[in-house]
Order: structure tokens, then sequence, then C-alpha cells
């Protein structure tokens, strides 16, 4: 990201009807980063297939920048679309960590949310967030294609906001995982955080 | 073929097979009284009576209603539910209902060529399950064994690879099982 702002100058030489851009960091590194939302090809149950009914043309998840992508190292977002069995936990918790930060985790439909249906049972994670840091949930069983767009508006609304002067550009929720935010309290910086390269500006 | 022509031909063929008390759906049901005739049985239905194609291979558990520590107890402040709550009903006996300490072990064979299928019941004590693998005969039958060994605890004699295959190595006893007692992993706080 250094890179980009050193170069900015020569990068709004070419931009159309102007010669400078003047904007600020935040807005040009967030509009990159919600513009594009990559998330990981992988699906774990029947939510799956509205997830499948995004992509396909009637819903046209593209003309959002969302394109999915084959590996992890390639994806910004994964969206956790299923029931999460334990067994599965450890493969997802690999495949959050292979992915590059900033990233994103969208959980879709009750059984990722919270166990859903198979609450009760010996052999289901009751809610993808006790492992994995969680940015959106999406309610229903299984949730519309329109929700999982829903979804990915809201979440980049919430990239629109995040500041590069913080660490890693992630909000404490990300770092922490999601439960354990106290309400309303300002984001700081945790103390001997390690997860996130720190984004050096100018 | 029809059941009564397979009936027949098996009376004559396999006399210590009987016929069992309640059907598989509207196929003919036999039951065999030991495990220890059950490779020469399935051998003698693959070789000589054709049904050479292994539909599946299951179990049952007979013993009373469920324990309800096989559910996981956790009642959770983000599921609404109150505190001490029971997700689920407490299964209870039926009245009058056959419970036995037993596992019923269930194949289904078929014969393509006759389109028919035979089901093969079993009734082995649930201490110590364990039964013959059918593995020399049918391919099928291994990763269906298996499964039984896991979920049920029925050990295969004679398989050549009878490990866990569906549940994770942390989890402990036969998860469909009557008496199933769930013991908390690292992913149940």
């Amino acid at each position: 990201m250094g890179i980009v702002i050193e170069k900015l100058p020569g990068i709004t030489k070419g931009l159309p009807g102007g010669e400078l851009l003047l904007t600020t960091a935040d807005y040009f590194v967030d509009l990159g980063r919600r513009a594009s939302l990559w998330p990981m090809t992988f699906g774990l149950a029947c939510c799956a297939i509205e997830m499948m009914g995004s992509y396909a043309s009637r819903f046209d998840f593209d003309r959002m920048g969302v394109i999915p992508r084959a590996s992890p190292r390639q994806a910004d977002v994964m969206i956790v679309a299923g029931t999460v069995c334990k067994k599965m936990a450890e493969p997802i918790l690999e495949i959050y960590h292979q992915m590059p930060e900033p990233r994103f985790v969208i959980s879709m439909g009750s059984c990722a949310n919270c166990g859903g249906p198979y609450y009760d049972s010996y052999s289901v994670l009751k809610g993808v967030d006790r492992i994995v840091p969680v940015d959106v949930y999406i309610a229903g069983c299984p949730p519309r294609p329109e929700a999982l767009q829903y979804a990915v508006v809201k979440l980049q609304e919430k990239i629109a906001r995040m500041k590069l002067s913080q660490a890693g550009g992630a909000s404490l929720q990300q770092e922490r995982g999601s439960r354990d935010v106290v309400g309303g309290a300002a984001p700081q910086p945790l103390p001997g955080s390690e997860t996130g390269p720190r984004i050096e500006v100018g | 073929m029809t059941q009564d022509e397979l009936y027949s031909k098996l009376a004559a063929e396999l006399p210590h097979l009987e016929k069992a008390q309640t059907q598989v759906k509207d196929y003919l049901t036999m039951r065999l009284p030991s495990a220890d005739r059950l490779l020469e049985t399935v051998r003698a239905l693959k070789e000589r009576l054709g049904f050479d194609y292994l539909e599946m291979v299951s179990a049952t558990d007979w013993l009373g209603p469920v324990k309800p520590e096989g559910y996981i107890r956790n009642p959770n402040p983000i599921v609404f539910m109150a505190e001490g709550a029971t997700p689920q009903s407490i299964p209870t006996a039926t009245p009058n209902f056959p419970y036995r300490p037993m596992i019923e072990l269930v194949w289904m064979l078929a014969n393509i060529p006759e389109k028919i299928r035979l089901v093969l019941k079993l009734e082995v004590p649930r201490e110590d399950a364990a039964v013959p693998s059918l593995c020399g005969l049918f391919k099928a039958a291994d990763w269906q064994e298996r499964e039984i060994y896991d979920l049920m605890g029925v050990a295969f004699t004679g398989h050549p690879n009878l490990t866990k295959i569906l549940t994770p190595e942390f989890l402990q006893g036969h998860p469909l099982r009557k008496d199933y007692v769930h013991v908390k992993d690292r992913f149940d706080e």
C-alpha cells in the first residue's frame, strides 16, 4: 500500500478529467478494498447452493466486484456458507490463516451463526465465530442470494470506515473476535498485537 | 424370480436361515441365528444364488430410550433459551416395546439379473460387539463397515483398515449408540 501512495502523483496523471486527484489515503485505500471483495471458493452445506446462485447470472455478484477465487492467498473475504462440523473447524481455521490481511468473514445462515437446527448435536460447532472473528452475520436457513448480496453491501460500508492509522487497517473486532468487543468502545490498537502488518502511510 | 421362489430356494440351500419377524420394506428378510455362519452364508448367496451386489450395511441399537446425556446440554444465552432449558424433549420409553441390549446388523444384497433383493439380519450383543467383515467378498463393504464401527462400535473382524471414518479423532465413544454420553471437547467450551 505504501507503494501506491508513493507513486500516487504518477498514477493520478493518467486519470481521466484531471491531472490531480485530491482525496484522503483512507478513502482511496478503502475504495480499492471494498470494490473488489474476492471471496474464497468453498461451501459447506446447502447455503453454498444459494451462494452459487448469487454468483450466477440471475443475481450476478460480478457487478459488485465479487469474484470467487480458487486460492485463499488471493481472497479477501471468506463466506462460511453452511454447517461447520467440528472436523471441518480446523481446515476453516487453516484457510483463514492462509488469507492475506485485511481479511473478512461473512457467516451465512443459521448453522454458521450459532449451530442452527444442529445446536444440540455432538458433531457441530455452535457458530463459526467460536473459531474466527465474523464481520457480517446473515440470518436465514438458507438466506436468499439477495441477503448475501446485502451482507456484501454491509461489509463494504464497514470497510469504508476503516482507518489506516489503526493496526493493520483491521478493526478491533477483527483482531479480537467479535464476541470480546464491548459495545460502543472506541477502537484502539491492541498492545502487543501481532495480527497484520502495520501499514506505513507516506 | 419371485419372493416365494427365492424363499423355497433358500430353505433348500441354506436351511439355517429363518424368516425375520419384521421385514425391511417388502423385501424378503432373513435372520441369521449367529455370527459364526455369516461368511459361509454370504459366500453361498454370492456364488451359488447370484447375489453378487452388496447394496448396504447398516446397524440398529435396540437398547431402551436414548440417554439425554448424549445431547449437548449447554444453555447458551446467545441462543434464546432459558437457563437450564432442555433443547429437545427428553425421550421416553415406548410401552410394550421389546427393548433389548442387542445391536442388529442389516445387510442388503441384490441379484441384479433376477431383479430381486434379499435382506439379512443378525443380532449381536452390545458388549464387545463383533462380526466377521465382508470385505473379502464385497469391496463395497469397506467404508460402510468403517462407518458402523465409528458410529455404533461394532468391530468387524478381518477388516483391513478398521479406523474412524466420520467423527474427528478427539470424539470419544460411538455417537449412535443409545447410551452415548457426550464428553465435552475443545470446541464445546
